[in-house]
């Protein structure tokens, strides 16, 4: 990544820094027939198709999500992310590929997935949520995605479904639970995910029963899980951040949703102007507001569907003051009063409970 | 979809013959005054000649070179020279004395007709013949947006509407779902190529099993349903075994020419008082069940 100056503040639209050679050149791959050139397909790209050969270069999000559209247009088959997405993990990107697939259960592959999310998962970072009994791998637009979003949504899901498949020896039993409504392809969710799926649930998310987390795989070299993940801690250092810099505003937020800064203190605290901010977040498509009622959306739904928490308990939890403020909010923010979404949410819980 | 280079002589043909009726026209004959042109006249005929060259680049574009196709071709053609003269006439008066310019308006076009409607009518056959090779691809109506990409089986969407269809039936259709369980496996071991070939070769194996009247689409991935109809349960699951038995015996070969065999799970699952939506989750889940049921048997 270039302008080295302001990395702790995370990754943005316009920092070149994914290699050309993992993910996009794996999508113009999977599409790729005789005949067809790839100059199409790198319109607005700022691509040569030389490029895809140079180890050296780099796209920023804002690139890779325009391969992604260019490509979609020229390919409008529904199926594409679900096999892009099964071909995008472990992959072959050096460290962090011989580091996932070397995992010695799913809460070490999940775990790289998160640390490392830059290296290996750009535009969709994966959000682990453990609760006991249950553990939920939130998926969250880091860049602005825009019209993208769900294809990248079922090719992070298909390769997540898929990896873990492969590491484990078979089918493990995620349960699938989506913000937007059923897709008209509800097949290649059906065959690429699985059969639990759940269309307008408010978040992208893939639950598992939380005893799958450390049962043991066979693949994982110790050896080669400490050398690799030297080698990825390096990248991420010369990287210069964890994550996006409206992901890493979202997890501070979530952090402390009881008592959220301001846009002047969350401002100050990355070193940046109020307005600067400001600005920044406009060019993600989103602003300070969005991410903080996103962030208290969803810690309310985890309340609700992991802990059971009632809507007062809920309420209480983010200090509202009245409840019928918090009824309001909640609807804001679902479109559903509290009982109803806990209904909802309920229903996705009790695929996973008998075992 | 056939491209130019195909058709590249038909193309020329039409030119060289334009371009003679041209040279014919101006070496023979003098250019009308202005005011004895209409204008109307060379609109309508240049129109209409124009748009039958539209037609035949359309027909050439979309067909193979072979008999039907020069029969369709020529007749165009015949057509749009008739056509051609009459604005060579609206423009340039040619001597009293010359008939040959006659014998092409007047005899370029019935010909030209004759031709088409023969061409027509090959092609009329030749589409019954494609329909009967095609017949347990595609029932009784063609969509092309349902065509798969990848084999030459319809989609999803394609069986939910004959799904609506079936359930309408006298007799009770049977749906078969069917799935390559190692499929993603085998993804990672073959590679994307390869996989996706051996996604073709099953499905082409497939319909060598299946019935005539059978249906067969690929439903998303490596999951297959074939909607069977005149079929008692029993004739169902037996047919179901051969797929079965079928697809453990097809040795398929990578690229670098290793054998690499494969295997089908099947479920059966009969039309009920639900809706085609109903159906299909159900063919769905009997499918997961079968697949779970087998798995823990091989562990076992």
């Amino acid at each position: 990544m270039r302008g080295g100056s302001h990395h702790h503040i995370g990754y943005q639209r316009d920092d070149r820094f994914i290699p050309c050679h993992h993910h996009p050149a794996l999508l113009l791959e999977m599409v790729r027939e005789p005949g067809l050139d790839d100059h199409k397909a790198l319109r607005h790209t700022g691509l040569f198709p030389e490029d895809l050969l140079n180890t050296n270069a780099r796209l920023s999000p804002r690139h890779y999500l325009q391969l992604v559209h260019n490509i979609r247009r020229l390919h409008p088959d529904p199926e594409l992310g679900f096999r892009y997405g099964q071909t995008l993990l472990p992959g072959h990107y050096g460290a962090i590929s011989t580091l996932l697939g070397n995992a010695a259960h799913l809460d070490q592959a999940l775990i790289t997935l998160e640390d490392y999310q830059p290296l290996i998962t750009p535009l969709l970072a994966p959000r682990i949520i453990r609760t006991g009994e249950y553990c939920c791998v939130q998926w969250l637009d880091s860049c602005g995605a825009g019209n993208e979003y769900r294809f990248l949504v079922e090719s992070m899901m298909s390769a997540l479904a898929s990896v873990t498949r492969w590491l484990s020896g078979g089918p493990l039993p995620w349960t699938f639970q989506f913000s937007y409504p059923q897709p008209d392809y509800p097949e290649h969710y059906q065959v690429y995910l699985g059969a639990q799926l759940y269309f307008e649930a408010q978040m992208d998310a893939m639950l598992i029963p939380a005893h799958y987390l450390n049962q043991p795989w066979p693949r994982g070299s110790h050896t080669a899980r400490a050398v690799s993940e030297q080698q990825c801690h390096q990248q991420q250092l010369a990287l210069g951040c964890d994550t996006s810099l409206v992901h890493q505003l979202y997890l501070a937020l979530i952090e402390r949703i009881r008592e959220p800064p301001s846009l002047d203190t969350a401002a100050r605290e990355l070193g940046l102007s109020p307005a600067t901010l400001k600005r920044k977040l406009k060019h993600h498509g989103t602003h300070f507001q969005d991410l903080l009622d996103r962030a208290r959306k969803h810690t309310a739904l985890h309340l609700l569907q992991f802990y059971g928490y009632s809507g007062e308990q809920v309420a209480r939890y983010l200090r509202f003051n009245d409840n019928t403020n918090f009824r309001r909010s909640f609807k804001r923010w679902t479109g559903l009063t509290p009982r109803a979404c806990q209904q909802l949410v309920d229903r996705a819980m009790t695929t996973l409970k008998p075992l | 979809m056939w491209g130019f280079a195909l058709h590249r002589w038909k193309w020329f043909g039409l030119l060289t013959i334009a371009s003679a009726i041209l040279a014919l026209n101006t070496l023979t004959g003098t250019l009308k005054p202005m005011a004895e042109v209409v204008w109307l006249d060379i609109a309508g005929e240049g129109g209409a000649a124009l748009l039958v060259l539209i037609w035949l680049a359309l027909m050439l574009n979309s067909r193979p070179a072979g008999r039907v196709t020069n029969l369709l071709a020529l007749g165009l053609s015949g057509i749009f020279v008739a056509y051609w003269q009459d604005v060579m006439d609206e423009v340039i008066q040619l001597p009293a004395t010359i008939v040959w310019d006659h014998w092409l308006e007047s005899g370029a076009m019935p010909v030209g007709m004759l031709l088409l409607t023969l061409g027509l009518y090959h092609w009329h056959k030749e589409q019954q013949a494609i329909c009967d090779q095609l017949r347990k691809r595609e029932k009784l109506f063609r969509e092309h947006r349902d065509f798969d990409r990848l084999t030459p089986l319809t989609r999803a969407g394609y069986l939910r509407e004959h799904l609506a269809l079936a359930s309408r039936c006298a007799a009770p259709p049977v749906l078969l779902m069917m799935e390559l369980p190692d499929f993603d496996a085998h993804r990672r071991h073959l590679g994307e190529r390869d996989s996706q070939r051996l996604l073709q070769e099953v499905a082409e194996l497939l319909l060598l099993n299946l019935r005539r009247n059978d249906l067969l689409c690929r439903y998303a991935g490596h999951r297959f349903a074939a909607l069977l109809t005149d079929i008692d349960a029993r004739q169902a699951l037996d047919l179901a075994r051969e797929l079965e038995q079928a697809v453990a015996a097809f040795a398929f070969k990578s690229a670098q020419g290793g054998t690499h065999y494969s295997r089908l799970v099947t479920a059966i699952t009969e039309a009920g008082a639900d809706t085609p939506e109903a159906w299909l989750e159900r063919a769905n889940r009997d499918l997961d069940e079968v697949r779970r049921r087998r798995a823990t048997n091989v562990a076992a």
